[in-house]
């Protein structure tokens, strides 16, 4: 009789990254990083731009795979998945998008449909009662019909939104959920991430910049510089933790660990008032 | 010696193209049985890629017939031989022109669209969406417009002859008198149907669409996401798919006549 593989336990963080190293183009986006992140839980992963934020969503999904490490998901190692498996895999993951990344050939309804359409043979009045209920989940009941040319930039976030949570996943990956968002919207989207986690226990994760926004929706706050995790804790005291990190990070100073200025030869020199040496 | 390295580096990555385009035909194919499940997807492919390029397909056709029973009377008249217009006319489209002119219209038309359309589908991240979705892009997005052009390239051939004979029949009987009856009968007793109909329009058009749409998928696939990189794309597909109908055309009619 074959052996059914046993669920991971409900402690076992749902993602867990053990010295994940990875280069890009001659740079280390990652250093030996080590993260875990809770089952049921919402996680923020925060830092400067091009610190790897994104990266790491990629590395937890399988679309990226680091040079040395553990990306262990469910219990799964990412690195070492087929392409099957790895599928299989993603089937169980909602990833909402930076640019909403919505099929421009479909309609909003068909855009959140998609998903149903392509793993499930559902009738159609349940597809479309799925999909309705999705949509209304998001606001965007009343745009089934519009095409994704026709949205505005926070309308196409929450279509992306409403098709990422479409199968109820037990994790979702927001990348940038909040940027484009009217106050109303944001509001809403909050709640929704919220109600997500408390009714159906899927864990989040959110790559994010807006601290107010972290501060109302997670639970737990990475801070990710120079391939590392430099500070990390609950959002509410993440920010006065008094590391120069997070200072620097929340309180949005250009001197600090983190260098505004991207690498450079001297300024003067570079403007003609000086002579090189 | 600049020159020469220079030379020598065009060379290579020519050659590295096409390797990779070769590596990418044969992923492809792996993935056409998986984009059997997307049939609706390769129809309207077809439809757009095919059923969409008719107009200017039938349009050029026709003046190419009609330029060449000109050319042809002109000078078969030299020699007293107006009446094999229709022949030429004929042997001329079914062998070379319906073919050639075909694909390179169809690389023009569908095959620039193809790796336009691709090339932004991957700039706007929607073919990472589908990965994240789980489903194959190559099945769903690459496979059907591939198979799409195989299909629609050998249709659009058949009707580019149909309208250029049709063409130079409008020309020689119609304007320069040539009797319609020594006009279809010498071309039907010349005309063999499996030298030139099967091998030149049907085989031809097979292997060009295959190549066409191959290398418009590939340019597509693997652009890099910025506008420029979707541009270079765009005329890449032009200029190698009009370098390989040509040489291929030469390879084919070397082992076909």
């Amino acid at each position: 009789m074959t052996e059914i593989p046993s669920a991971p336990p409900d402690s076992e963080p749902m993602v867990k990254v053990r010295g994940l190293t990875t280069v890009l183009n001659g740079k280390k986006i990652f250093d030996a990083l080590d993260l875990d992140i809770p089952r049921g839980k919402v996680t923020a992963i925060m830092g400067p731009s091009g610190t790897g934020k994104t990266t790491l969503l990629k590395h937890i999904t399988g679309q990226m795979r680091g040079d040395a490490g553990q990306v262990l998901v469910d219990g799964e190692d990412v690195r070492t998945l087929s392409r099957e498996s790895l599928f299989e895999l993603r089937e169980r993951i909602g990833y909402l998008f930076q640019n909403s990344a919505l099929l421009t050939d479909f309609d909003v309804f068909e855009n959140v449909a998609f998903p149903l359409r392509q793993h499930t043979t559902l009738p159609e009045v349940l597809i479309r009662n799925i999909v309705l209920t999705k949509l209304q989940a998001v606001g965007l009941r009343g745009a089934a019909a519009l095409s994704p040319a026709e949205l505005s930039g926070g309308m196409a976030r929450r279509v992306a939104l409403a098709r990422a949570i479409v199968f109820d996943p037990m994790l979702i990956l927001y990348d940038e959920p909040f940027v484009g968002l009217d106050p109303i919207s944001l509001n809403q989207v909050l709640k929704l991430i919220r109600t997500l986690n408390e009714t159906l226990g899927i864990t989040s994760v959110l790559v994010a910049h807006e601290l107010a926004a972290v501060q109302q929706v997670a639970d737990h706050v990475y801070l990710i510089a120079n391939g590392k995790v430099v500070a990390q804790g609950a959002p509410s005291t993440l920010a006065n933790d008094g590391s120069p990190w997070t200072k620097q990070f929340f309180g949005g100073s250009a001197d600090g660990p983190v260098p505004f200025q991207y690498p450079a030869g001297d300024y003067a020199a570079a403007l003609g008032l000086r002579r090189n040496a | 010696m600049n020159a020469r390295i220079e030379r020598n580096g065009v060379v290579s990555n020519a050659l590295a193209q096409i390797g990779a385009c070769a590596l990418f035909g044969l992923t492809l194919l792996r993935a056409v049985p998986g984009s059997l499940r997307h049939f609706r997807e390769t129809l309207r492919q077809v439809w757009f890629v095919g059923a969409m390029s008719l107009t200017i397909i039938m349009t050029c056709g026709l003046f190419v017939g009609m330029v060449l029973a000109l050319q042809l009377y002109d000078v078969l008249s030299i020699f007293g031989g107006t009446s094999a217009t229709g022949t030429v006319v004929a042997i001329a489209i079914y062998r070379e022109l319906g073919p050639v002119v075909t694909a390179l219209l169809f690389a023009g038309r569908a095959g620039t669209s193809i790796t336009a359309e691709i090339g932004l589908m991957r700039a706007t991240d929607q073919i990472d969406a589908m990965e994240m979705m789980a489903v194959d892009p190559l099945a769903y997005v690459a496979a059907p417009r591939f198979l799409a052009g195989i299909v629609a390239v050998p249709l659009l051939t058949v009707m580019f002859c149909t309208m250029g004979v049709l063409g130079g029949h409008l020309v020689g009987v119609s304007w320069l008198g040539i009797d319609n009856g020594t006009f279809w009968s010498n071309m039907t007793a010349t005309v063999d149907v499996w030298k030139d109909i099967i091998d030149g329009v049907i085989v031809k058009s097979f292997v060009f669409g295959i190549v066409v749409t191959l290398i418009a998928v590939f340019q597509g696939y693997t652009t890099p996401p910025t506008s420029e990189g979707v541009a270079y794309a765009t005329t890449r597909t032009v200029v190698a798919s009009s370098i390989a109908i040509l040489a291929l055309d030469f390879v084919l009619t070397a082992f076909l006549v």
